[in-house]
């Protein structure tokens, strides 16, 4: 019964793999509950800056705001890609470096000169694959991103755009909008477009004056932006990889079930042949 | 007479949420305290101790406080707990 034998080492090893997914599954799927809270726990501060900032901008103001400077043309800009610095979860960082690529060959068409900010192994791996100069490569920001993670990312980019080297940031990464859809997306952080207040606007006394409030509160709100990005991109690559391997466990579970059927039909056909042959030999001693 | 509602908030989380009689913050000249019936304001936070009422405390730096109809946010980048 050599091919039961050869089946049935199958079926183990097919057991093992479905273990592994499936506590990789429940890893995922816990992290990514994780991660969902602290994209929604990041949400009050968004809103409060982005309340104030929009409650003190006028466009008279912009002029003397080196981040809200709009060049007229692109000529130098910074791009961040966010990737994951591990696998295993399906399609998520090739989305990204898609996005990635589309945007960059959108820059450059218009003539803009780009660097590339890559952070996680996956990003940087391709990059280095098809022999892109990096700018910078970041593999230290774990699945909990710091908002001191997402400054010292953006802070000498957002100098080096006040000093004028550099005329737009962009940041690429996914957006978690839910759980089934975390498409990868471009977002320009600077330069900063300032949000637009909604509703009444109330007559604040501001200390010490609206000017120096923006000057303190831009920086936030580019930092913040990219925070957000952080945790949004992190919350997607669990999600990602709790369906990549929800995917491989049920696959697997196919795979057995196929697998199972087949070994007992083989030994079913064996017995079967056995008794016949027994039946056989029997007959032949009894004629 | 009525309570302000205090929130403490980080990039990362609401450090604080509820309500309280009185807030004294750091500006950034200096401390200003916050009584029910304040005038809407924004103002911008020094270094130093935030304390609502007289219960929590938080060691703050930078960032920004708002009053307005009796609702207080303090927004800053670094907070903790004391």
């Amino acid at each position: 019964m050599a091919k039961g034998r050869e089946l049935k080492g199958r079926i183990k090893s097919v057991e093992n793999t479905r273990k592994i997914t499936r506590t990789m599954e429940m890893v995922a799927t816990s992290k990514m509950k994780r991660a969902v809270d602290r994209v929604v726990a990041a949400r009050p501060y968004a809103r409060a800056l982005a309340d104030v900032i929009a409650s003190l901008y006028n466009p008279e103001l912009a002029e003397r705001f080196p981040l809200l400077r709009q060049p007229a043309k692109e000529q130098r800009a910074a791009l961040v890609l966010l990737t994951s610095n591990r696998g295993l979860a399906g399609a998520f960082n090739a989305n990204l470096i898609k996005e990635a690529r589309a945007t960059l060959a959108r820059l450059e068409a218009a003539g803009t000169q780009v660097e590339l900010h890559v952070v996680g192994k996956k990003g940087i791996g391709y990059f280095k694959y098809i022999g892109r100069a990096m700018a910078e490569q970041r593999i230290d920001i774990t699945d909990r991103p710091t908002a001191a993670d997402a400054a010292s990312l953006v802070d000498t980019l957002m100098q080096r755009f006040v000093a004028g080297e550099l005329d737009a940031v962009y940041v690429v990464g996914s957006r978690f909008n839910s759980v089934l859809s975390t498409p990868p997306t471009t977002d320009r952080v600077l330069p900063v477009a300032p949000p637009t207040a909604k509703g009444a606007q109330k007559d604040y006394l501001l200390y010490p004056s609206a000017e120096e409030i923006l000057t303190e509160l831009l920086p936030s709100y580019v930092r913040n932006a990219v925070y957000r990005a952080l945790v949004e991109t992190v919350a997607a690559e669990q999600a990602a990889r709790r369906t990549a391997m929800k995917n491989a466990t049920d696959n697997a579970g196919d795979m057995l079930n196929l697998l199972r059927r087949t070994y007992n039909r083989a030994r079913q056909a064996q017995i079967t042949q056995e008794i016949a042959e027994i039946v056989g030999g029997a007959s032949a001693l009894q004629g | 007479m009525a309570a302000l509602k205090v929130s403490v908030i980080s990039p990362e989380a609401t450090l604080f949420e509820g309500e309280a009689p009185s807030v004294t913050a750091p500006a950034f000249d200096g401390e200003v305290g916050i009584l029910p019936m304040h005038a809407p304001m924004v103002t911008t936070l020094g270094k130093g101790v935030l304390a609502i009422g007289d219960g929590q405390r938080f060691a703050v730096e930078g960032g920004f406080l708002q009053v307005v109809d009796d609702v207080v946010r303090v927004v800053t980048e670094k907070a903790s707990k004391l």
